[in-house]
C-alpha cells in the first residue's frame, strides 16, 4: 500500500508541474500572427499549408496560425464558448446554417465593408465570383463572409453496367425520364434469388440521410430547382416548396425509392458503387481523389446532374470564410481572405485541394486549363458551377425549415404517405414558424 | 431450513449504523471538502445556471439572455414532438435496462467461478464499452444490413423472414435496444464483479454448512448482499438509458420517422442545430424530474424490502 | 462406485458446455472489436467492399505508421495519459474520502447532499457544458490542463460508487479499531480502503476510460495544437464529407490500448477474492 501511496504522490506532483507550464505564452516573431480555424481532413493538411507558405512569401509581415478544429457539431461548439469567452480566432470556416446567429450575437464583420474598402475587391473581380456563392454568403442581402472553395453534385455512373444493360456509356442520362428510365433498367437480379445484386440509382433517404438528414436535402433541392420550384419566396413570408415542382420532384424521388427498393440498399452508397452493385448516385468532387485510386479496375465517370422539366440545375456548398470582430487583426485577416479570392491562387488551390474555384475566370490561368484537359471528371464539376444554385440563406428559422422538408422525403418515401400531404404539412409547420417570427 | 439460511442477511440488518460518534460532523465536512469545493464550482454551479436558462431565451452566440418566464415549458408541453421523444425514451429505457442487468449479473456471476481464461473473457465483454461510438456503428450498421447483414442471416436459421432493421420505424427501436445492450452490459458486468468480490466468502461457507444449495445461496446471499451494488446499478442505469444520445446519434440519428429520437438527441438538437439553448435547458429539467421521481421510488424500494430498515 | 463416475463426466461435460457457451458469448460481444482491428490492417480497396470481408489480402501495417504520421500522436497519448492518470488518482483519493463521510459518518444534511449529488448526474451535458466552460473561463484556466484535470476531481457518480461499496463492508472491524482509539482517517485508510479495492479498480477504470475517451470538453477548452489529447487528433481523419475510415480505424485501435491496459492491470483486483480473516462470529 505504501508504494502505492508513493506512486500516487509522485504522479501527481509531475503531473501538477506538467500543467503548470501548460500556459504557455504566445511568442512574438514581430509578425501579425492570423488564427484560422478550419476543419479539413488530414488529406488535404499538405496542400493547406503548401498554401499558407505561399501566402506568407508573398506578405513577409503576416503570419496564419492555422488551427484544426474537428467539423460541424464540434465546430459550432467551439465557437459558441470562443465567443463568450472572447477567444474567437481571426479567421474562421462558418456554414449559412448558423450565419445568422453570428450576426445576431455581432460576432462577425460585413464582409462588405472590407470589400467595398480601400483595400478592397474590385467590382469586376467580384461580379466574377458565381454569384450562387456569393449569394449563400450573405445574410439579408448583405455579404458577411467569403468562399474559400466550392463543391457541388455531379452524377456517378458505372459504364460496364450502361454497356451490360443495352445503354451508351457515353451517353449518361439528361433528364429526369432518362435517369428514372436508366435507373429501372440498371436495376437488376443477376442470379435470380429474388434479391436485386444490382441498383440503378441510389437515394440519400434514411438511414443515409446523413446527421439530421442535411445530406438528405442537400440531395434534393437540385430536384425542386431543376423543377422550376423554389424553397421559400423572395420576401422570405411563405414557403413554396410544396408548390407543383416542389411536388413533381418529390414524387420522381418516391417512384425511384419504391420502384428500386431503395429501402432494402446500404446506405453506404461508395463502397456500393465500388463493389459494383450500384450503377448510379449524385456524390461531389471531394470523393475524387479516393475513387481514382480505388476504382482503377472499374469504368466509371461523373456527368452533369441530369436535367429536370424546367432547366439543368445543381447545388453548391463550399467552405467560407468569416472574420470575428474578437479579432485584434481585421486587417490582416482580411488580406488572407482577399488574397484567396486571386484566380491563379484558386486555380493552385483547386488543383492540390480537389475543391472547386470560386470564380470563372481560373479557368483562364493555363495550369488549370491542363490541369482541366488531364481530369475529364474534375472538369465536369467545374463546368457545372454555371448552373450552381445555392441553397438560399433563410433570414430565421433556416434550419427548422431544412428539417421540415426532410420530414416530407422521409414521410414519403420510408413513410409511404402521399407526397402532396407528405409536403403540405411541412410548408404549414414552415409557414407556422415564418409568421412567428413576423410577428416579432 | 430457510431459517438457519437468512443468518448472513439477518446480521447485516443486525448492524444498522455506526454508533453516533462525537465529532462526525466535523470530521465529515473534512472529508467532504476537497469534493465539495470541487462538486459546487464545477457542477454544481453550471447545473443551476442551467435551471436559470430554462426561464430565458439565449442562442449561445449572444452574450445577453432575455427572460421568457415559462414559455419554454409551455411550448415543451404544447409539442406533440416532446410526448413522441419521451415515449420512445421510456420505451429504450425500459427495454434496456432488464436485459442489460439480467445480462451483466449472469455474466458476472458466471465469471466469479472458476472460468479458463477469465481475464480475457472479462476483457471481452468489456470490449464494447470502449470502442468509440462511430467505429462500433459502422459494424452494426453492417450486421443489421437486410440484404448481407449477419443478424437477418441468423435470424433466417430460425426460419424468420428478414428484418429490415433500420429502415422500419418498429424494428429500428430495436436495433438500438440490442446495440445499447452490448454497449454497456460490459460495465455493469464490471460494477456487478465488483459487488459480487465483495461479499465475504465466510457467509458462503457458513451456508454451505447449512446445507444450503446453489439457488438458495444465490437468492439468499448474494442478492441480498449485492443490494446496495444493485440499487447503484439501476440508478446508474436509469440516468443512463434516459440519457442516451451516442448510439443514436452514429445509428439512427433519431429516425426512421422521429422513431428512435429521444430526450437527450432532442436537447442536444434544439441547443446545437437550432441554437435555443433556453428550450433545450427546460427539456433537460423535465428530464431531471423524471429521473429525480424515479430514483428516489427506487430507493424507498430498497430501503423497505432489502436492507429492511 | 459407477454412480459417481457418471456423476463425474455429468459434472466435465456440464463444464465444457459452460465453457463453450461463454466463449461463444464472447466471441459475439468482441466481433465488433476485431473487425476493427481487421479494418485497420485493410488497404482503402478493400474496405469497399460490399458485402464486406473479414479477413485483409495483405496485413497493411503502414496504416499505423501512416496514422501516426498524418499528425503528433505522441505528444498527444502523452497529453491524455497525463490527463487521464491526474483524474483518475485525484478522483480515487477525493471520492473515497466523500463516500466515506456519507457511508458511515452522520451529519445533518447528509441526506440531502447525497440527492444533491445524485441529482447533478439527472441533467444532460449538453446543457451544462457551456456554463461549465464559462466558470473555467473566469477562472483564466482555457488552454491549459488545468481545465481538464480540476473539474474531474470531484464526481457524483464516483462517490455515489464508493458510498454503496462501503456500506456492504461490515462494521465489526470498524468498531474494534475505534475502541484501540484509531482516528476515522486511519480506519479509512487502514480497514475501509484495503477492502474496497475491487470498488476502487472499478472506479479506476471507468474515470480512466471517461477521461481519455473525453472528445467534447477536451476540444472545447483546448486551443493550443500542442496540448491536443488523442480523441481530438483522431477527429482529423474526418470532415464534413470524407472519412479516412483506414486511418481512423488504425488510430481507433491504438486509442483503446491504454484503457485495455488499465482493464487488465485492474482486474488483478476482481481476482483476488476478499477474505475477511479477523471477521469471526
Amino acid at each position: 500500500m505504501k508504494a502505492v501511496l508513493k506512486k500516487i504522490v509522485l504522479l501527481t506532483i509531475a503531473s501538477l508541474l506538467f500543467f503548470s507550464c501548460g500556459n504557455k505564452q504566445q511568442q512574438s516573431s514581430g509578425k501579425t500572427v492570423v488564427v484560422f480555424w478550419h476543419s479539413f481532413v488530414s488529406s488535404t493538411v499538405p496542400a493547406l499549408n503548401e498554401l499558407i507558405a505561399r501566402f506568407e512569401k508573398e506578405h513577409p509581415n503576416i503570419e496564419i496560425k492555422a488551427q484544426y478544429v474537428p467539423t460541424g457539431d464540434a465546430l459550432i461548439q467551439k465557437l459558441v464558448t470562443a465567443i463568450q469567452s472572447k477567444s474567437a480566432p481571426d479567421i474562421s470556416w462558418i456554414h449559412s446554417d448558423f450565419m445568422e446567429d453570428l450576426v445576431k450575437a455581432d460576432a462577425i464583420y460585413k464582409i462588405r465593408d472590407f470589400s467595398e474598402g480601400k483595400n478592397g475587391i474590385s467590382k469586376e473581380d467580384m461580379a466574377d465570383i458565381y454569384p450562387s456563392l456569393l449569394q449563400y454568403a450573405s445574410w439579408r442581402g448583405t455579404l458577411y463572409s467569403m468562399p474559400m472553395e466550392a463543391t457541388n453534385l455531379a452524377l456517378l455512373y458505372n459504364k460496364d453496367m450502361f454497356q451490360k444493360a443495352g445503354l451508351d456509356p457515353n451517353h449518361p442520362p439528361r433528364d429526369w425520364n432518362e435517369l428514372h428510365e436508366y435507373a429501372k433498367k440498371l436495376t437488376l437480379d443477376i442470379n435470380g434469388d429474388g434479391k436485386n445484386d444490382q441498383t440503378g440509382m441510389f437515394l440519400p433517404v434514411y438511414p443515409a440521410a446523413g446527421p439530421l438528414s442535411a445530406w438528405m436535402v442537400w440531395q434534393w433541392l437540385p430536384y425542386l430547382w431543376q423543377a422550376g420550384g423554389d424553397v421559400i419566396t423572395n420576401d422570405q413570408s411563405k414557403v413554396l416548396y410544396n408548390d407543383p415542382a416542389g411536388v413533381q420532384a418529390l414524387k420522381l424521388w418516391q417512384d425511384m425509392y419504391n420502384e428500386l427498393h431503395l429501402s432494402t440498399f446500404t446506405s453506404d452508397y461508395d463502397v456500393a458503387f465500388a463493389s459494383r452493385h450500384l450503377a448510379m448516385a449524385m456524390d461531389g468532387p471531394w470523393n475524387l481523389p479516393r475513387y481514382n485510386d480505388i476504382l482503377k479496375n472499374l469504368n466509371w465517370a461523373f456527368a452533369p446532374l441530369p436535367a429536370g422539366p424546367n432547366k439543368q440545375a445543381t447545388i453548391v456548398g463550399g467552405e467560407y470564410l468569416a472574420i470575428f470582430k474578437q479579432s485584434q487583426h481585421p486587417d490582416a485577416a482580411w488580406e488572407f481572405v482577399k488574397w484567396m479570392t486571386k484566380p491563379e491562387v484558386q486555380a493552385f488551390w483547386a488543383m492540390k485541394s480537389g475543391y472547386l474555384p470560386i470564380r470563372h475566370a481560373v479557368k483562364n490561368v493555363p495550369e488549370f486549363q491542363e490541369y482541366l484537359n488531364k481530369n475529364p471528371n474534375f472538369k465536369v464539376f467545374v463546368d457545372q458551377m454555371e448552373v450552381g444554385v445555392a441553397q438560399k440563406s433563410i433570414d430565421y428559422g433556416g434550419l427548422q425549415i431544412t428539417r421540415h422538408i426532410a420530414e416530407a422525403i422521409e414521410k414519403s418515401t420510408v413513410g409511404k404517405m402521399d407526397v402532396k400531404k407528405a409536403l403540405d404539412e411541412s410548408a404549414d409547420k414552415s409557414n407556422r414558424l415564418l409568421s412567428s417570427y413576423s410577428k416579432k | 431450513m430457510p431459517g438457519k439460511n437468512n443468518k448472513a442477511g439477518d446480521k447485516l440488518k443486525k448492524k444498522g449504523r455506526t454508533p453516533y460518534k462525537k465529532g462526525d460532523g466535523m470530521s465529515a465536512l473534512l472529508f467532504l471538502s476537497p469534493t465539495l469545493v470541487v462538486f459546487s464550482t464545477f457542477i454544481l454551479f453550471p447545473v443551476i445556471f442551467s435551471f436559470y436558462l430554462s426561464f430565458q431565451k439565449w442562442n449561445m452566440f449572444s452574450s445577453e439572455t432575455t427572460f421568457v418566464g415559462l414559455d419554454n415549458y409551455i411550448r415543451m408541453f404544447q409539442s406533440e414532438e416532446f410526448w413522441q421523444v419521451l415515449k420512445n425514451t421510456a420505451i429504450y429505457t425500459f427495454g434496456t435496462i432488464p436485459l442489460n442487468m439480467g445480462f451483466s449479473l449472469m455474466v458476472a456471476y458466471a465469471l466469479n467461478k472458476k472460468v479458463i481464461g477469465k481475464k480475457f473473457l472479462r476483457t471481452a465483454f468489456f470490449a464494447p464499452v470502449i470502442i468509440s461510438p462511430v467505429a462500433a456503428a459502422v459494424i452494426w450498421r453492417w450486421l443489421y444490413d437486410p440484404n448481407f447483414g449477419l443478424i437477418n442471416w441468423f435470424i433466417g436459421l430460425f426460419g424468420i423472414s428478414p428484418i429490415n432493421w433500420l429502415n422500419d420505424p418498429t424494428a429500428a427501436m430495436f436495433a438500438l435496444i440490442i446495440m445499447g445492450v452490448w454497449k454497456t452490459f460490459g460495465y455493469n458486468m464490471v460494477l456487478f464483479s465488483a459487488g459480487l468480490q465483495g461479499i465475504p466468502e465466510t457467509y458462503y461457507e457458513a451456508a454451505l454448512i447449512d446445507g444450503a444449495g446453489k439457488w438458495t445461496r444465490f437468492w439468499k446471499i448474494t442478492i441480498p448482499l449485492l443490494s446496495p451494488t444493485t440499487f447503484f446499478i439501476m440508478v446508474m442505469s436509469m440516468i443512463g438509458s434516459f440519457q442516451v444520445f451516442d448510439i443514436v446519434y452514429v445509428l439512427t440519428s433519431g429516425g426512421p420517422l422521429g422513431s428512435t429520437k429521444v430526450l437527450v438527441f432532442y436537447v442536444y438538437e434544439h441547443a446545437f442545430k437550432f441554437f435555443e439553448m433556453g428550450y433545450a435547458s427546460a427539456v433537460s429539467y423535465v428530464l431531471f424530474a423524471i429521473l429525480f421521481i424515479f430514483t428516489m421510488l427506487q430507493m424507498k424500494y430498497m430501503k423497505s424490502k432489502v436492507l429492511g430498515n | 462406485m459407477p454412480g459417481k463416475g457418471l456423476k463425474r463426466t455429468v459434472k466435465i461435460s456440464k463444464g465444457i458446455v459452460f465453457h463453450l457457451v461463454i466463449y461463444a458469448l464472447a466471441l459475439v460481444t468482441l466481433a465488433p472489436f476485431i473487425w476493427m482491428v481487421l479494418t485497420s490492417l485493410k488497404d482503402m480497396n478493400e474496405i469497399y467492399v460490399y458485402p464486406p470481408k473479414w479477413l485483409p489480402e495483405k496485413f497493411r501495417f503502414e496504416n499505423y505508421k501512416n496514422a501516426f504520421e498524418a499528425a503528433p500522436f505522441g505528444r498527444y497519448y502523452i497529453n491524455s495519459i497525463i490527463v487521464s492518470l491526474s483524474v483518475t488518482f485525484g478522483q480515487l483519493i477525493t471520492c473515497s474520502m466523500a463516500a466515506f463521510a456519507f457511508a458511515r459518518l452522520r451529519f445533518r444534511g447528509s441526506n440531502i447532499l447525497f440527492y444533491i449529488f445524485l441529482g447533478t448526474m439527472m441533467i444532460p451535458y449538453n446543457v451544462t457544458m457551456i456554463p461549465s466552460f464559462m466558470m473555467l473561463y473566469w477562472l483564466g484556466w482555457i488552454d491549459s490542463f488545468k481545465a481538464l484535470i480540476v473539474p474531474g476531481l470531484a464526481s457524483a457518480f464516483g462517490t455515489f460508487l464508493l458510498r454503496q461499496f462501503f456500506m456492504t463492508i461490515p462494521k465489526e472491524l470498524e468498531e474494534a479499531a475505534y475502541i484501540d482509539g484509531a482516528s476515522r482517517f486511519s480506519v479509512l485508510w487502514r480497514i475501509i480502503i484495503p477492502l474496497s479495492k475491487p470498488a476502487l479498480a472499478t472506479l479506476a477504470i471507468f474515470t480512466f476510460m471517461g477521461a481519455f475517451n473525453d472528445f467534447i470538453w477536451s476540444l472545447i477548452v483546448l486551443n493550443s495544437d500542442e496540448m491536443r489529447t488523442v480523441q481530438l487528433g483522431l477527429a482529423i481523419f474526418r470532415d464534413r464529407y470524407l472519412t479516412q475510415w483506414d486511418l481512423l480505424m488504425a488510430g481507433s485501435v491504438t486509442a483503446v490500448l491504454p484503457i485495455l491496459l488499465v482493464f487488465f492491470f485492474a482486474q488483478k483486483y476482481f481476482i483476488q477474492g476478499i477474505t475477511l480473516s479477523g471477521l469471526k462470529e
